[in-house]
């Protein structure tokens, strides 16, 4: 890919975002880059990738989501809502989402299945502009610990 | 139900400030009424709230026609922002009265919350209108819209005056109410980027007229900006409505308008990005601001 960065927008969000990225997921900062709705689920996700939210556990509720990012509760819910129709969340009439059973799992299976297509086209794509081998690639592959 | 305006005009000596302009606010939602200066937004909100004629066209709140009409004005609250100049002939008044005449005006005022608020704001309630400083004058505009518990509350550049902190508070306090009440709440706004997350439609006035009015998030899925080579970026966004090109060189960054059904051709190398509320409404309203790269 040839980018001339000069004429993109600055991600200094995104930026931060890497810099920060410990702790829990449902406390990390917002970007520009992507729809909010998406990054609640998101982040949502990755606290029970992470075991910060477990199994049959109650969720922060649309509007304590509102609130902990200053966003309009609709969008919050639009992203609860991805979550509840993949199987991941599920509702308790009256009294709010939980993580259902197998939902790590279920996520573990879908992170791994977009792995190629989010991680490994963009390094490729990079490799391929700097002019790195598939050799020299795989060899700091090798190189690097997992 | 809903608050609604059709086909308004408003003539200032021969000026049309506004030129056929129709919106309607649902209930239970927050709007963000975003335009330049003298985009005729405060117009709009005047007229929405009969504080001001419309020279041509109408409003209704829930079906009914909103002039002169007590039972549709007692649902409704147009917190417009205050001068502390000698003209506003309210610079005298200590901003105690100036609360204590809205409550007695807002039936349903919410005193507990009125003292709250003046407490979180560190208000000097007993200082004069004239004597504040414009952050605390917008405070005692939301102080006013909050406490007035009014179903529709129109709000008027509520932050202009407010450093980052106090517009925090600002935002948190509105999602309280909110989420609370489900009151609608209509808030012009330059602080795009700031308050977009928080509105769940828009209404983006263009010199008097309309431009865009629905749902924020699906109007930025209509947005989005390419960039690259310049020769690759034309490519791509042919056919396309291309608003604010950027040039440097041989590179080139627009931000496209996607009609229904159109879409940019990444067959071609170029980038693209999301655009953030703020940048979509200067891609669209500031044409005409040149400016050399």
């Amino acid at each position: 890919m040839v980018n001339y960065t000069s004429n993109e927008p600055p991600n200094r969000a995104a930026d931060a975002a890497q810099i920060r990225k410990k702790g829990s997921a449902i406390n990390e900062r917002l970007t520009e880059q992507k729809s909010i709705y998406l990054q609640i689920g998101e982040m949502i996700e990755t606290d029970i990738l992470r075991g910060i939210l477990l199994e049959e556990e109650q969720v922060p509720s649309t509007n304590e989501l509102a609130k902990l990012y200053t966003i309009n509760p609709a969008t919050a819910a639009k992203g609860v809502g991805l979550l509840v129709d993949e199987g991941i969340l599920y509702k308790r009439r009256g009294i709010g989402m939980f993580v259902a059973p197998g939902a790590r799992d279920k996520i573990l299976q879908k992170r791994r299945a977009a792995f190629a297509a989010n991680h490994i086209a963009p390094l490729l794509a990079e490799a391929r502009s700097l002019g790195i081998t598939r050799d020299e690639l795989l060899e700091m592959i090798g190189e690097t610990e997992l | 139900m809903s608050l609604k305006c059709e086909h308004i005009v408003k003539t200032y000596s021969g000026r049309d400030v506004l030129q056929d302009v129709s919106v309607e606010f649902q209930p239970g939602k927050i709007y963000g009424l975003i335009g330049r200066n003298g985009a005729g937004k405060t117009t709009l909100l005047s007229i929405l709230t009969a504080q001001n004629p419309a020279s041509a066209g109408t409003v209704t709140l829930d079906g009914e026609k909103v002039w002169e009409n007590r039972s549709a004005l007692e649902k409704l609250c147009f917190s417009r922002e205050i001068s502390g100049s000698a003209e506003s002939g309210i610079s005298a008044m200590k901003v105690k009265e100036y609360l204590r005449i809205a409550s007695t005006y807002y039936e349903h005022w919410d005193k507990a919350l009125e003292k709250k608020l003046v407490d979180l704001f560190q208000l000097d309630v007993k200082k004069k209108i004239g004597k504040q400083s414009k952050g605390m004058l917008s405070m005692v505009t939301i102080i006013l819209a909050l406490c007035a518990k009014a179903p529709y509350t129109l709000l008027d550049e509520p932050v202009a005056g407010l450093d980052v902190v106090a517009r925090e508070q600002f935002y948190k306090l509105l999602l309280d109410e909110y989420t609370a009440t489900g009151r609608t709440f209509v808030i012009s706004t330059h602080i795009i980027e700031e308050a977009a997350p928080l509105l769940e439609e828009i209404v983006i006035l263009h010199e008097g007229k309309v431009l865009v009015e629905g749902n924020t998030q699906e109007f930025l899925d209509t947005m989005a900006y390419v960039s690259g080579r310049d020769a690759d970026v034309d490519a791509a966004t042919a056919g396309l409505e291309v608003h604010h090109t950027e040039t440097v060189g041989r590179s080139k960054g627009v931000t496209v308008f996607l009609r229904p059904g159109q879409r940019i051709n990444e067959s071609y190398d170029v980038t693209v990005q999301p655009v953030s509320l703020q940048q979509a409404f200067v891609a669209l309203c500031g044409e005409g601001e040149k400016h050399e790269a």
